[in-house]
C-alpha cells in the first residue's frame, strides 16, 4: 500500500513539474507573473479535446498541433497585452501589472470557454483510459505513465533547448540583463515573444495531459495554477530547471500527506506545504542557478 | 485629498435620495436586492481599495474574510444572537483571521504577498467545503416576517460608513504612511515610517469592513446550497477588478468601478449570463496598460478637456 502511495506520488509529482514549466518560463525569464496559466491549461486541454472528439486523434499524438495553437495564441497574449509592460522600470511594478492584466485574460477566456463549450467537465475516454499496468505488485494507471513520459520528454527538450541552442543562449542573456543583451546584438523583443510563445505552449501540453488523465472545466484553471504556484516556489524563483524535481517532490509530499489526513484535504496539504516554503524558505529549496551553463 | 464644497453638496444629495426615494417610492424587491448587492459590492471595494489601492499589497484572499463574515453571521444569527451583534462580530473575526493570515504573509513582498493570500484563502475555502458538506438554512420563523427595509438602510450604512472611514483614514498621518509605503516600501522604511506595521493595520481596517459586507449579504440570505461558495475566488476578483477599473488609491474610484460592475451584470444577467465579466476583463487590460488611474483619470481628462468645476483627487 505504501510503495503504491510512493508510486502515486512520482507519477503525479512528474506531471505537476509539467504544469509548472510554462509559468517559471514567463517568471523567470520576463519577470511576468501569468496568473492566466491555469486558463491557458484548461484551452490545451480543450484543444485536444476537440482534436480527440472530432478525428478521434490520439491524446499524445495531438501534442504537436496543440503546441501550434497555442504557441500562435501565446504569440498574440505577449504581443498585444504583455509587451507594453516592458517599458515598466522596476521588476516590482511589472509582476503586480502583469499579474493584473493576465487576470482580465482569466476572465475573458473563462467566461468565453463557459459561453463556447458550457460549463459541464469533460475528460478523454481512450481505449487505454482506466487500464492500468503492474510493477513488482504496485499498479501504475497508463494514462499516468504516459504523463510522466510526456513531462520527461518536455523538460529535457526544454533543457537542451535552453542550454544548447543559440536561442537558449539569448534567452539567458536576455534574462541576466535585457539591456546589455542587446546592446550585445541580441533582439530582446524576438527573444521575448518567443518565450512567450514556448511558456503558453507548454501549458497546453500540460492541458493536454491533464484532460487525458484527470477533467477539465471552464473555471478549473485556478486550481492547476495554485499547483504551478507551489512548485515554482519549491524551485525557487527563475530556476526552471529545478522545477520538475520539485514538481516530484510535491507529489511525493502530497501522497504522503493524503496518506495521513485523507483524500478530501488534498490541495490543502499542497497549499500548507506551499505556505510553509514561503514564509522559512521563500527562495526555494534548490540552490539557485541562474540558466548559466552549457 | 480634498473635496470642493459642490463636490460634498453632490454627494449629500445622491445620498439623500438613497435614504428617502424607498420610503416615497415602492421599487420592489428585485431593485432593492440589486442595491442591496451594490452597497455590499461598494463596501468590498472600497475596503480592498484601503489595502490594495492605497497600501499597494495586491490580496487575493480577500475572499477568506467575506466569507468568514458570511459563514460567522449565519452561524450566530442563527443559535439566536441579535443579527446586529452576529454582524458586528463577524466583522471583529474577519479581522482576526486577517490578523492570523496577515503576519506571516504581509513579510512577503508584492507578488508573493498575492499568491501567499490566494493559497491560504483557497485552503481555508475547501476546509469549509468539506466542515460544511449539506446546505445551510435559517428557520422558517426568520423568513416569515421578511422586510427589506433594515437590510437595505443596515447596508447603505455600513456602506457609508466604509465611504468615511476610508476617507478619515486616507486624510491622516497614518494615510499618508500607507500612500509612502506603496510608492516605495524601502524609502518609507528609511524615512522611519513602521512599514509592516502600517501594512497590517491597513490589513485589519481592509478584513474588518469585509466581514461586514459579508454580515450584509448573510442578513439578505436565508439559504446557502453550499457555503463554500461565499469563500469561491470571484469574492475576490470582482471587488478587485471594480476598484482597478475605478481607479485604485483613489476614494470614488471603487464606488464607480461597483455601480459599472453592477450595472452591466444587470443588463447582461438575462441575456448571456456572466458576459459582463468579459467585457471587465476586456476593460481591465487597457486600463492596466494606458490608465492607471481607471475611470476616474478620465473623468478628470474631461474635466480638464470641458475646463469644467474644480474637483481634486489625489493619486
Amino acid at each position: 500500500m505504501f510503495t503504491q502511495t510512493i508510486a502515486y506520488g512520482i507519477l503525479v509529482g512528474a506531471m505537476y513539474g509539467l504544469i509548472t514549466l510554462g509559468l517559471g518560463l514567463l517568471m523567470g525569464v520576463m519577470k511576468f507573473l501569468n496568473v492566466a496559466h491555469g486558463t491557458f491549461i484548461v484551452l490545451g486541454g480543450y484543444v485536444s479535446y476537440w482534436l480527440f472528439t472530432h478525428y478521434g486523434l490520439n491524446p499524445y499524438l495531438s501534442i504537436p498541433l496543440v503546441i501550434a495553437v497555442m504557441f500562435v495564441i501565446g504569440l498574440a497574449v505577449y504581443k498585444v497585452t504583455l509587451s507594453p509592460l516592458l517599458k515598466l522600470p522596476d521588476v516590482g511594478s511589472r509582476l503586480n501589472s502583469s499579474m493584473l492584466i493576465t487576470f482580465g485574460i482569466i476572465y475573458v477566456v473563462d467566461n468565453l470557454m463557459t459561453i463556447f463549450w458550457k460549463p459541464d467537465v469533460r475528460s478523454i475516454v481512450a481505449p487505454f483510459t482506466g487500464r492500468s499496468m503492474e510493477f513488482f505488485g504496485t499498479k501504475l494507471s497508463i494514462t499516468g505513465l504516459c504523463g510522466f513520459a510526456v513531462a520527461i520528454v518536455i523538460a529535457v527538450v526544454l533543457y537542451l533547448v535552453l542550454g544548447r541552442t543559440q536561442f537558449g543562449k539569448h534567452v539567458r542573456a536576455a534574462t541576466q540583463d535585457a539591456e546589455a543583451a542587446s546592446l550585445c546584438g541580441i533582439n530582446v523583443q524576438r527573444t521575448y515573444l518567443i518565450s512567450s510563445g514556448i511558456a503558453i505552449a507548454l501549458a497546453g501540453i500540460a492541458g493536454v495531459i491533464i484532460v487525458s488523465s484527470y477533467s477539465i472545466s471552464p473555471n478549473s484553471g485556478l486550481r492547476w495554477l495554485l499547483v504551478a504556484f507551489v512548485v515554482m516556489i519549491l524551485a525557487g524563483e527563475g530556476n526552471i530547471h529545478a522545477i520538475v524535481p520539485a514538481g516530484l517532490i510535491l507529489g511525493l509530499l502530497e501522497a504522503v500527506g493524503v496518506f495521513i489526513v485523507g483524500a478530501p484535504y488534498r490541495q490543502v496539504v499542497a497549499l500548507v506545504i506551499f505556505i510553509v516554503i514561503l514564509i522559512f524558505k521563500p527562495q526555494g529549496l534548490f540552490r539557485k542557478r541562474r540558466l548559466t551553463y552549457g | 485629498m480634498r473635496f470642493h464644497p459642490g463636490f460634498i453638496s453632490i454627494l449629500a444629495v445622491i445620498a439623500a435620495c438613497f435614504i428617502v426615494l424607498p420610503l416615497i417610492v415602492d421599487l420592489g424587491s428585485s431593485t432593492m436586492n440589486i442595491l442591496i448587492l451594490l452597497f455590499v459590492y461598494v463596501i468590498l471595494s472600497q475596503s480592498w481599495n484601503l489595502l490594495g489601492g492605497y497600501t499597494g499589497q495586491i490580496n487575493l484572499g480577500f475572499a477568506a474574510y467575506f466569507g468568514c463574515g458570511v459563514l460567522l453571521t449565519h452561524l450566530l444569527w442563527k443559535s439566536g444572537i441579535p443579527i446586529y451583534l452576529a454582524i458586528t462580530v463577524g466583522g471583529l473575526s474577519a479581522a482576526l483571521l486577517a490578523g492570523v493570515i496577515g503576519l506571516p504573509t504581509l513579510h512577503l513582498r508584492g507578488a508573493y504577498f498575492a499568491i501567499g493570500t490566494i493559497a491560504l484563502a483557497e485552503a481555508l475555502r475547501i476546509v469549509v467545503g468539506n466542515v460544511f458538506p449539506s446546505s445551510l438554512s435559517l428557520p422558517g420563523g426568520y423568513a416569515s416576517n421578511f422586510n427589506v427595509f433594515p437590510r437595505y438602510y443596515l447596508g447603505f450604512g455600513i456602506a457609508v460608513l466604509a465611504i468615511v472611514s476610508a476617507y478619515g483614514l486616507v486624510r491622516s498621518k497614518f494615510g499618508l504612511a500607507m500612500v509612502c509605503v506603496r510608492d516605495d516600501e524601502e524609502a518609507a522604511q528609511v524615512t522611519g515610517i513602521n512599514t509592516f506595521k502600517t501594512k497590517f493595520i491597513a490589513l485589519l481596517m481592509s478584513a474588518f469592513f469585509a466581514g461586514l459586507a459579508g454580515g450584509v449579504y448573510s442578513f439578505n440570505r436565508f439559504y446557502f446550497h453550499h457555503i463554500s461558495a461565499v469563500f469561491e475566488p470571484i469574492w475576490t476578483f470582482e471587488p478587485l477588478m471594480a476598484v482597478v477599473i475605478g481607479g485604485a488609491g483613489t476614494l470614488i474610484g471603487p464606488i464607480i468601478g461597483s455601480v459599472f460592475l453592477i450595472v452591466l451584470s444587470e443588463i447582461f444577467v438575462q441575456t448571456l449570463g456572466e458576459a459582463h465579466l468579459i467585457i471587465f476583463g476586456i476593460l481591465l487590460i487597457p486600463v492596466v496598460l494606458y490608465s492607471p488611474s481607471g475611470l476616474v483619470g478620465w473623468i478628470g481628462w474631461l474635466r480638464r478637456a470641458v475646463g469644467g468645476l474644480t474637483m481634486t483627487h489625489d493619486r
